[in-house]
């Protein structure tokens, strides 16, 4: 596989991205164990708080990190997938007790997006491009795909 | 289309009237409010002007930006740059439709229902002259700023004569520092001032683009400072006569001196509704000039392979990506109908990333390609042009970190979509090879030639 060096850095980002969000779900234990309430999405349980769903989703992460090693693409689409999971899950919840776990999420984000980079780099290298010439936009009938 | 139509298009996109100002002068003080309208476009917007110029001239083709950053940065990045901005424009273009609804809603009070049956129409009348063709267009647009122009225009010259007090104070409200009043303000002036790559979109359905959109560009760019000092000049002074301190009142959505109120003081119930009709023109002006623009880079992405390929489809009489405007239209008549203020948010700071890749395009290809033909160039050299776009590039990823939490946890969540398509269309479209892409090529002369021909000398 041409793209094999983008696809093991894809893995790190993603592992390394997997490990920020667990980190910072220990250090929310520690520091504030009542950390955001138990609800996902609308899923009320207490599993489900802040610090569950940073642990939970780091651990996503390190899964698709490592499934990048294999198939750059399909890893790097869980660990962004889980990223805005988070970021969404975050507003959701409005601005006052959530406002820390933004910050939890910064390095699991920044991460994640390096993972997307990387394996975005490994499919333009993997995946053969077509050099089908395409005929004069002004009368464009779309690509043959 | 000529070039007096191309600077039409880029009035409208980068201006269209002084709307919105008002929460600026509020937000940051009269003083700063003039100062930030007139120093501002030297680190900002003028950059931008002058680099899309630049491009535009060496590589003019449609889809503008998308194409730039495609020759400088490669297939990766241009398929971020144009995901990221589309997504910003799918968005943008709506508010612009909501806007000019809430102008009529608080005007005749209309019930929910009246107001989608409005706005459906507002977009399927432009959706069809955009489907019509650029210069239909360009006429649209030409009449509608018409609109916008002549009572902005009476407004600001009876403003400035009957109006009271020194505009210019004071510079910041009471209390505030320099920098905590400019940072009030600077998103919306930064906005205010945004929308000068987007001509560069049109370049495929332009004659001779690479002449005409520099020059639309160097003409547009003292024409929107012009106008959004002159009319904010105007507006301060109006709101002067009810006492020196009401610049403080001076905001829109309802209850404050926004430009209307601030018609309805000197001229009367007259000028008030030329002025509502003013407003709402202008958004109906900046939807239409976006809905052509937005739907350019996905129609060259999907012939570019990189999208569904129905978007690449162009209409076998009128020669429009017709299928791109469609499908624009399409979302910007469902999100019209709902609340998306936290959308709103995603936007704005999802184009900040784009305009860094094209300032950054600038730069690779003058060290890339230094020698390449451009009919117009920056007249610094590059170790300068990479000083000047330094600053808006600072300016773009400060203010990433300065517009609220929830504008960032937005933009952040967009932002991996890019990514995340990239790898989707990517494996299942393959994407196009450098060689095979189609497009037209400027010559060392300067001339463009038919699309797809080779010329000896002159890069693909």
């Amino acid at each position: 596989m041409k793209g094999q060096r983008m696809a093991n850095y894809a893995a790190i980002a993603g592992v390394l991205a997997g490990l920020a969000a667990i980190g910072g779900g220990l250090y929310a234990r520690s520091a504030e164990p009542v950390f955001g309430i138990p609800q996902f999405f609308g899923i009320y349980s207490d599993y489900l708080s802040g610090v569950h769903v940073l642990m939970g989703i780091g651990v996503i992460m390190i899964v698709g990190g490592l499934l990048s090693l294999k198939w750059p693409s399909v890893g790097a689409i869980i660990v962004c997938f889980a990223a805005m999971a988070g970021l969404v899950y975050t507003y959701n919840r409005g601005q006052y007790r959530w406002v820390p776990l933004v910050y939890y999420w910064w390095g699991p984000w920044l991460l994640a997006w390096i993972a997307g980079i990387f394996a975005g780099y490994a499919a333009y290298k993997n995946v053969p491009q077509s050099a089908e010439k395409l005929s004069d936009a002004r009368h464009a009938e779309g690509h043959s795909a | 289309m000529r070039l007096i139509t191309a600077v039409v298009f880029v009035f409208t996109l980068t201006c269209s009237g002084s709307f919105g100002m008002e929460d600026v002068i509020s937000s940051s003080g009269p003083g700063l409010t003039l100062l930030m309208i007139l120093f501002l476009p030297l680190v900002w917007s003028v950059p931008m002007a002058f680099v899309a110029s630049e491009l535009g001239s060496m590589v003019p083709e449609a889809g503008g930006l998308y194409r730039w950053i495609r020759r400088g940065m490669g297939e990766y990045w241009s398929f971020q740059a144009g995901w990221w901005w589309t997504l910003s424009l799918y968005v943008d273009s709506a508010v612009y439709v909501a806007l000019a609804l809430d102008y009529m809603e608080a005007k005749w009070g209309f019930s929910g229902g009246t107001r989608a049956i409005i706005g459906v129409g507002i977009i399927a009348v432009f959706t069809f002259i955009n489907m019509r063709g650029l210069d239909l267009t360009g006429w649209s647009l030409t009449i509608i700023q018409i609109g916008v122009m002549v009572p902005l225009v009476i407004f600001t010259v009876w403003g400035i004569a009957v109006g009271s007090g020194n505009p210019f104070s004071p510079i910041l409200p009471e209390g505030e520092s320099f920098v905590g009043s400019m940072q009030l303000g600077l998103a919306i002036m930064m906005w205010m001032y945004s929308g000068w790559e987007s001509i560069s979109t049109l370049a495929g359905e332009i004659e001779n683009p690479q002449k005409v959109i520099p020059r639309a560009l160097m003409i547009g760019t003292p024409l929107v400072i012009a106008t959004y000092f002159f009319s904010v000049f105007a507006a301060i002074r109006v709101a002067g006569i009810d006492g020196p301190d009401n610049w403080m009142n001076m905001w829109t959505g309802g209850g404050g001196v926004d430009f209307v109120e601030a018609a309805q003081m000197i001229g009367g119930g007259v000028l008030a509704y030329l002025m509502l009709m003013s407003a709402i023109l202008s958004n109906i002006g900046l939807y239409a000039g976006y809905l052509a623009t937005g739907a350019r880079p996905q129609f060259q992405m999907s012939r570019d392979r990189l999208l569904p390929k129905f978007l690449g489809l162009t209409h076998k009489s009128w020669g429009t990506p017709w299928a791109a405007i469609l499908l624009m239209a399409l979302v910007n008549g469902v999100l019209i109908n709902f609340n998306f203020s936290a959308l709103i948010t995603i936007d704005v700071f999802l184009l900040m990333f784009p305009y860094v890749l094209i300032f950054l395009t600038a730069m690779i290809l003058r060290v890339k390609e230094p020698d390449a033909p451009r009919s117009f160039r920056v007249p610094m050299p590059t170790w300068l042009l990479g000083v000047w776009v330094a600053f808006p590039i600072a300016i773009a990823i400060i203010a990433l970190f300065v517009n609220g939490t929830d504008w960032m946890i937005g933009g952040l969540a967009g932002v991996l979509t890019g990514p995340i398509a990239y790898l989707v269309f990517k494996n299942i479209y393959k994407g196009t090879t450098d060689e095979a892409l189609e497009g037209s090529v400027v010559t060392p002369s300067g001339e463009l030639t038919e699309f797809g021909a080779a010329v000896e000398g002159a890069g693909a």
